[in-house]
């Protein structure tokens, strides 16, 4: 009798079995893309705000110090927002028409807040302490990246708990002298640090926390 | 009938309505009966379990609720910062405020925890005499009613959404009205009070208006108390006990650690002593009472007795203590008397005997005179000023209001914070003369059953929003301050009150510092400022006054109890007198003793129980004189026999969705003329109610759970504790790991429990535990993180009651861990067992695999994500757990880490012995719970697991547990026969526990 | 007409043949063949599906309804966390174990009896573990999350837990399903083939000429053949009684008084095959009746099967004996406890059913009558079937809901949605069972004509 199929089968048959193997890969690889990437991350997404504020502006040219508008990092386990009086200490004499300014003026008169875009925004289920990480040597730039060369800022890590565990392992890797905390230019060579590393963790007392409750609870 | 409950409930009875009828027919009427909520909340208020079954339906809508941290992307987030700074806030950290709760005219100190000025969660406050730290659950769960999405939150005119203003333009066109007849018509209702504030407000009302009248009902008086001393001092007087100056003391039906005011401070003075094993100072409790209560349960030795037979009984003591008092009629255990009476004897000025509220005048006059015999009195025992003022009988106060109601002689009626037409004795009728009342005011922070049928109502202030004071039981006033702006359209009564008073320009901040301006000597605004930061007015307490003891009272002989069934009327150990009845953690938190949930119930003996042919959970005809209420009934062991107990404050119709129409109403059957005490009769039905009960089994099975002894055999046998341990080999697969640096631990002292709850309310408000509803109990699924067995062991008829709380045991050997297949719960270097919520896919096995059952799981949605208000209470540093993870006690590991992460920020090595308070430990008013460092020799919890009271629970699994227990001592009297203890026999309770949780099958 | 006997002397009965005397090669391919091939829809057979189908959409209901509003929906508690999903997972898990015994085991043992039941069971052990596959997933509080038992690279920096039984049963299980499966196909493929040759439509050429991946029946093919299906059986072995073995862990690894215990791993073994081989002869008897296969599945099978019940139901019988007699002899107090609850606690009636069902009955195995009688045979096998998923919950329930701390004990009552569950699953298993019977040869032609000829030889000729 006729046969059923034709050559070519073989091939068509072979390429298919392939071609589902490969598929099942592509989406496998798709999904940990997607995952892992900046769109649930949103690493390096700029985020635009109700006020233009422009933080290379006041650190670089200015020269503000980080405390000055986040006062609490070294209390508190959130760093704080300024108030819009601070804003106003020097917006009320300078800049005191800009049109920028205006929602900044507009609180201040009117008593209502402004209303800032969360940039690093950790999940519900996480206790990140900003002022332990500071008295243990920890440096702003560690973590949100070089905010004195941002205009806008943007999250400059992916915050997923992997690269959270990778300093709560090895703190000598990113650890630098208390000095140096606000500096965020301080960008130590491989071998500098290696070998300041472990002076300072010990130095410092810093104690590797990688059980659940140091950040969950 | 019971029908004469509903006689104001608008809608049932409509006739009752004179000058409301035309308003019959009108949508505002409906509006008017059928308060604000929106249809949905009618639907939930009538499902069981009210609001959480309805939100649990919420949840489902929204389908995959708890999906929280799979591949979910992060919403959006706003920072928004403050525009001007307060400058003692530090955003992250929370800010204390002294302030107090009220109950029954009385205050306890309390320091409110804010975040952002959000109250989130109370402790007692130290400095305060009637808190001592300690604090009990009904004052911890007032955190909630501020959040409390139930309350009121607008002005109401006839069911309509009204304002102050024309409140105000109302109330004061009244007072023109009444002006040329001096006010005569106007009538207040208010609850007894301590405030002075308050009381000078009245002060000035009754200047302007001499024939206005002030009318004061409390459903849960002391009046018998201020009446005893008038007998006994020939005035009224205030009786305060001194027990941490008494070795004895008798508590006769009294309920002194719970119900009565200063419970606190009782607890703390007699149970604290215990935490130390210097025997003589501890002292000897004897309690006789009819039903068990948590001061019986912490009694060296324990009577059983009804209400009616308390006189009898102490005349029998006084007797033998050689006082002339006439021979009782009712026979008494002369036994128990003689032993009790050569013990005060002993005692001498440091005897006690502690008179229950509910007790005749002529038992508290007895009592005196037996003090004032032993030296006691000036002692032991105070008496002061009433801290009530002014003293008046409540019961009397209502009756002539309710005659005067139907002379029509009452034009206007201002009921603040009353709730009369559910409360008031069924025999008065409140509801029927109230009707005819043309103008009826009610303020209170709910639209209960007065409001229902009230032309106006004033949404009052939660505790924390408002200004006031208040006074504790020895006089010392505080001052209430509030910690937030009220978050809705609400008043206080002292406002409502000014606009009488002519007071009413300006805020109640100015009217209670006017108060104190005229009282406090010095610089005011210095100690203003003190008292507000003490929480405490600096010497307000009231001197000692020790009249002259009529010798008279000897011959007055207390009126004979009820004969036959004796049916008791008590105030509920949560709800009181139904006042907390909108609050969910107070009706959920299983009842101390009966640990029933979401109900009341007749309480019975188990030969009562027998002889009336009745058992757990069978619905009966609770029949007092006339009236009728059913009933289910609750077999519980350590009753008096021919007594049924039944608790105030259930079968409210009007109190929101949760609080309405759980339980049943025994003011259905509370008479006016024995509002205590009454001869009543069960008649079963054949039907039978599923009771929510979180305990069903309270047999040890020999399995020597609770541990304990007389203090006489421990002085001989020491080890007793360790007795019977098994020495097995204590293998383990793993390597034991050494805790070097911190090492936390627990220790709880079965002496100095008395299973109050305290624990479970203070773990419940810091811990964001959700509250499940009665069918979610009733299965099975509470969620509470600690909680209190209580066991019997003895005769099932007499037994003796112990209780142990359970927590997370922390085990070092933690069966749970070793069977989490995604490491969601995990050992940490200081010895928790920590529980990761977002790592948990909810197998259950850890739990199925913890011998102490500790975890908690969550079946649906039980936490509330939806209740903008209830976020408000959350505390932010505990995470809100979502559907389908499992969670348990942490140690409080937020305190823990806040102290780890100061210590360490300030460059310490280690955080300072015993500055850590488990939320727990902190409200426990008798100190009974202790935790700490391990590896600290000096901390309180490394030197009492030390002792050989110490024992680890189900310690032969080897699973090392980090909470232990010390045995239970009693500091008996050896001429009475000793109860056998606790490890020794077994109850046979278990028939008060058929039914129960499933009395369905 | 039926197998003929040759005359019995003695007591002895020789064993009744492996196949009919008058089945030749044609007569066995065409019966077993033309089941699939046929091209009429018989109705029997279509109520079957849609009764089973109809059972499958309570089963997605169910999930749908457990999904939404979370395992409250079922009857758990604290104490009881784990009830009938457990219960079920376990059962269905044991059922699936004859398939694989039989193809794999009795494959190395040279076992030619079981030819004729291979496929049919092992079918039946895919479906049966299609089936329990379901439970472990949904009966965590976060299905969604389950993958997170896998250990793969993630953004957390996080292993799962290699220390819990869990964790292993999800290996157990996986392979499990894989390598019966695979070795299901295999064993498929040479009458795939036949099917693709006999088949007259198109569309059925199609089909089995894919599914049957080119087979030819060269002598390369059959070598092939032979090897693969060696090593698969190999492999297959160990998993016939690792499965159960790591399922037993799953209690036996926990401090449960009941769950701790070191004879589980033989004797739920042994329970898995005794209720695989029941449910073999529940589902076998019929197909052989309605399909007329008497003489291809002979009584010397239905024999064999009741055996292998009898002997394994007497190692569970040993099991329950053990489990009683260590509590007491252990002298620890829980232990004993937790029999004396089980034999007159509130689940007492429970525990004498399981007796009744797996010890008793299968007693009556010893006698050839109810070996033979069909009718009581299936009867049998069905209380077996029973008596089994009591034993699991048995053990499940009555071990939690009592354990050591008196205060927290509870009672474990199923909800509507719990049988939802366990009907739904039979929903499914039938569903599937209807499907395999209808388009793929039940029997193994092909291995049933290397009988016959040495069947013809042997049997006397009429």
């Amino acid at each position: 009798m006729a046969q059923i199929f034709p050559r070519s089968a073989n091939a068509v048959f072979r390429a298919t079995v392939m071609g589902v193997i490969g598929l099942v890969a592509a989406t496998v690889a798709l999904a940990y893309g997607i995952h892992g990437g900046g769109y649930f991350t949103r690493q390096d997404l700029i985020r635009h705000q109700p006020v233009p504020f422009s933080h290379r502006h006041h650190v670089e040219s200015m020269g503000i110090d980080c405390r000055y508008c986040h006062w609490l990092a070294e209390e508190s386990h959130f760093a704080g927002i300024p108030p819009t009086h601070t804003c106003m200490g020097c917006h009320s004499q300078i800049w005191a028409e800009s049109p920028m300014l205006k929602p900044v003026r507009d609180s201040y008169e009117s008593g209502e807040p402004l209303v800032w875009n969360r940039v690093h925004d950790l999940p519900d289920f996480v206790y990140f302490n900003h002022s332990i990480h500071v008295a243990k040597g920890m440096g702003c730039a560690t973590c949100h990246g070089r905010v004195d060369e941002m205009a806008l800022v943007w999250q400059e890590n992916t915050l997923h708990m992997a690269w959270c565990l990778d300093c709560h392992r090895n703190p000598e890797k990113y650890v630098r002298p208390k000095d140096q905390i606000y500096n965020m230019a301080w960008n130590p060579t491989a071998r500098e640090q290696a070998e300041l590393g472990p002076k300072l963790v010990e130095a410092y007392d810093i104690q590797t926390q990688d059980h659940c409750y140091t950040c969950h609870r | 009938m019971s029908e004469n409950n509903a006689d104001t409930g608008a809608l049932e009875a409509p006739t009752h309505w004179t000058s409301l009828e035309e308003l019959a027919r009108t949508p505002e009427f409906e509006a008017f009966a059928s308060a604000e909520f929106p249809t949905a909340w009618e639907e939930a208020r009538h499902s069981e379990a009210g609001r959480r079954d309805f939100l649990k339906l919420m949840g489902a809508s929204l389908g995959l609720a708890g999906l929280s941290n799979a591949c979910v992307r992060q919403p959006d987030e706003k920072i928004v910062p403050y525009v001007k700074m307060p400058e003692e806030l530090v955003p992250g950290k929370p800010l204390e405020f002294a302030s107090a709760v009220e109950r029954g005219g009385y205050g306890t100190g309390v320091l409110v925890e804010t975040h952002t000025y959000r109250p989130t969660h109370l402790r007692g406050n130290p400095e305060h005499p009637d808190s001592r730290g300690g604090l009990h659950p009904q004052a911890q769960a007032g955190v909630l009613d501020v959040w409390d999405p139930d309350r009121s939150r607008q002005i109401r005119r006839r069911g309509n959404v009204s304002t102050w203003d024309s409140f105000v333009r109302e109330m004061n066109e009244v007072i023109a009205n009444l002006s040329e007849q001096n006010g005569a018509g106007l009538r207040f209702l208010t609850g007894q009070t301590s405030s002075p504030t308050l009381l000078r407000t009245f002060e000035a009302i009754r200047q302007r208006m001499p024939e206005a009248r002030w009318h004061i009902w409390e459903p849960v008086s002391r009046h018998h108390m201020y009446e005893g001393a008038r007998r006994a001092f020939g005035r009224y007087l205030e009786v305060r006990y001194r027990l941490d100056r008494a070795s004895v003391v008798f508590d006769l039906d009294a309920d002194f650690m719970g119900a009565m005011p200063g419970a606190i401070r009782h607890q703390a003075e007699v149970l604290r002593t215990r935490n130390n094993q210097d025997f003589d100072r501890w002292c000897r409790l004897y309690v006789a009472e009819p039903t068990p209560t948590v001061g019986g349960s912490a009694a060296d030795h324990r009577l059983r007795i009804r209400s009616g037979e308390a006189g009898a009984l102490l005349a029998a003591v006084a007797r033998a203590l050689g006082l002339e008092v006439p021979r009782p009629k009712a026979s008494v255990d002369g036994a128990f008397a003689t032993a009790v009476a050569r013990d005060l004897a002993a005692a001498g000025r440091g005897a006690v005997v502690v008179v229950g509220d509910a007790q005749p005048p002529e038992v508290h006059a007895l009592a005196h005179a037996i003090h004032a015999h032993l030296g006691a009195a000036g002692h032991a025992v105070v008496t002061t000023e009433p801290v009530l003022a002014p003293v008046v009988d409540p019961m009397q106060s209502l009756r002539d209001l309710v005659s005067a109601m139907n002379a029509g002689e009452v034009e206007t009626l201002i009921m603040l914070d009353r709730n009369p037409v559910y409360d008031a004795p069924a025999d008065l009728e409140f509801g029927k003369a109230l009707s005819k009342v043309p103008n009826r005011v009610h303020v209170g922070a709910h639209t209960d059953e007065t409001a229902d049928v009230s032309h106006w109502h004033i949404p009052s202030h939660s505790a924390f929003e408002m200004w006031g004071d208040v006074r504790s039981t020895d006089g010392t006033a505080t001052i209430m301050q509030p910690t937030l702006r009220p978050l809705h359209d609400t008043h206080s009564p002292l406002a409502v009150l000014s606009i009488f008073s002519g007071e009413n320009e300006g805020t109640d901040y100015d009217r209670v510092r006017k108060t104190w301006k005229e009282r406090l000597k010095g610089d005011f605004e210095k100690t203003w400022r003190r008292a507000l930061h003490d929480g405490t007015v600096p010497d307000t307490a009231f001197r000692v006054r020790q009249p002259k003891l009529d010798p008279k009272v000897l011959k007055g002989a207390p009126p004979p109890g009820p004969d036959g069934l004796e049916v008791r009327f008590v105030p509920d150990p949560n709800l009181w007198d139904g006042r907390f009845a909108t609050n969910p953690w107070l009706l959920e938190l299983p009842q101390p003793i009966t640990k029933l949930s979401w109900d009341n119930a007749v309480l019975v003996s188990p030969s009562t129980a027998e002889k009336q042919g009745l058992e757990a959970t069978d619905v009966v005809e609770l029949r007092v004189e006339d009236r009728m209420v059913e009933a289910p009934i609750w077999v519980l062991p350590g009753m008096a026999d021919d007594v049924a107990t039944v608790h105030l404050g259930w079968g409210r119709r009007s109190a929101g969705p949760v609080g309405s129409g759980q339980g049943f109403d025994a003011y259905a059957v509370r008479s006016s003329q024995r509002p205590w005490n009454t001869a009543g009769k069960l008649k079963k039905t054949d039907r039978k109610k599923r009771l929510a009960c979180t305990q069903d089994h309270f047999r040890m099975m020999d399995r020597g759970l609770i541990r304990a002894a007389t203090t006489d055999h421990y002085a001989s046998h020491p080890q007793f504790a360790h007795a019977r341990e098994a020495h097995l080999p204590k293998l383990t697969l793993w390597k034991p790991w050494s805790y070097e640096g911190h090492k936390w631990g627990m220790t709880i002292n079965l002496s100095a429990c008395n299973g109050c709850n305290a624990c479970v309310a203070a773990c419940q408000s810091e811990n964001n535990i959700p509250v499940v509803g009665k069918e979610q109990v009733a299965k099975g699924r509470e969620m509470h993180w600690i909680r209190v067995d209580r066991y019997y062991s003895g005769p099932v008829e007499d037994p003796v009651l112990t209780h142990q709380p359970v927590t997370c045991m922390m085990c070092e050997n933690a069966p749970c861990e070793t069977v989490c297949p995604v490491n969601a719960t995990v050992h940490g270097p200081e010895g928790l067992n920590q529980m990761v919520y977002n790592r948990c896919v909810g197998t259950r096995y850890c739990s199925n695999n913890c011998p102490y059952k500790v975890r908690r799981f969550n079946f649906h949605l039980y936490a509330d994500w939806y209740e903008e208000s209830l976020k408000g209470q959350r505390n932010p540093d505990v995470t809100v757990r979502g559907r389908g993870v499992m969670e348990k006690c942490t140690y409080c590991v937020q305190r823990i880490n806040r102290a780890t992460i100061q210590a360490r920020v300030e460059g310490k090595k280690r955080i300072e012995t015993d500055s850590i308070q488990t939320a727990c430990q902190e409200a426990c008013p008798s100190r009974a719970i202790s935790f700490g460092d391990l590896n600290d020799p000096d901390a309180d919890v490394a030197r009492k697991q030390k002792t050989p009271l110490s024992y680890a629970l189900l310690g032969e699994l080897n699973t090392r547990p980090r909470t232990t227990y010390l045995a239970r001592l009693f500091h008996r009297n050896d001429e009475l026969p000793v109860p056998t203890p606790a490890r020794q026999t077994e109850s046979h309770g278990d028939a008060a526990g058929k039914g129960g949780t499933h009395g369905s099958h | 007409m039926g197998p003929t006997e040759p005359a019995s002397t003695g007591g002895y009965v020789a064993p009744a043949r492996v196949v009919g005397s008058s089945e030749s090669l044609e007569s066995v391919t065409t019966k077993i063949g033309d089941i699939p091939l046929s091209p009429r829809l018989d109705k029997l057979w279509l109520l079957g599906l849609l009764g089973a189908f109809g059972l499958l959409q309570l089963l997605f209901l169910s999930i749908a309804w457990l999904v939404t509003q979370g395992t409250g929906v079922w009857g758990l508690n604290i104490p009881v966390g784990w009830g009938f999903a457990i219960v079920n997972f376990v059962w269905w898990i044991g059922i699936g174990h004859a398939g694989t015994l039989i193809s794999a085991i009795l494959l190395l043992l040279k076992q030619e009896w079981r030819m004729a039941i291979a496929r049919f069971s092992e079918a039946m052990t895919i479906f049966a573990v299609a089936c329990a596959g379901l439970f472990p997933i949904l009966h965590t509080g976060r299905p969604w999350l389950a993958y997170w038992l896998l250990p793969y690279p993630n953004t957390m920096g996080m292993w799962p837990q290699f220390r819990s039984p869990l964790m292993w049963d999800v290996f157990a299980v996986s392979t499990y399903a894989t390598i019966s499966v695979v070795f299901w196909y295999v064993g498929l493929i040479p009458d795939l083939a036949t099917l693709r040759d006999r088949a007259k439509n198109r569309g059925a050429q199609w089909l089995y000429g894919l599914l049957s991946l080119g087979w030819r029946g060269s002598g390369r093919h059959w070598h092939r053949y032979e090897v693969a299906s060696l090593v698969l059986a190999g492999l297959a072995t160990p998993l016939v009684v690792s499965v159960h073995t790591i399922v037993s862990f799953d209690f036996a690894m926990s401090v449960i008084p009941g769950w701790h215990t070191t004879v589980f791993p033989p004797y739920f073994v042994a329970g898995a095959v005794y209720s695989g081989f029941a449910m073999v002869l529940t589902l076998i008897l019929p197909f052989r009746w309605y399909y007329g296969l008497e003489n291809i599945i002979t009584e010397r099978h239905v024999q064999n099967c009741a055996k292998v019940m009898l002997a394994t139901g007497l190692i569970v019988a040993y099991g329950y004996g053990m489990e009683v007699f260590i509590a007491w002899y252990s002298g620890v107090q829980f232990e004993w406890f937790m029999v004396t609850n089980r034999m007159g606690g509130p689940y007492a009636e429970y525990y004498w059913a399981l007796i009744l069902c797996n010890v008793i009955t299968p007693q009556f195995l010893w006698s050839r009558y109810f070996r033979t009688n069909v009718w009581a045979l299936w009867m049998l096998t069905i209380v077996v079937n029973i008596g089994m998923w009591l034993e699991r919950f048995v053990i499940v329930v009555t071990s939690l809901h009592r354990d050591f701390l008196p205060s927290s004990w509870d009672m474990y009552q199923p909800t509507f949605w719990d049988w939802g569950m366990y009907l739904g699953t039979f929903g499914l298993f039938f569903t599937l069972l209807f499907l395999f019977i209808r388009v793929l040869p039940a029997i193994a032609m092909f291995e049933i004509r290397m009988l016959v000829p040495d069947n013809a030889a042997k049997g006397p000729k009429e």
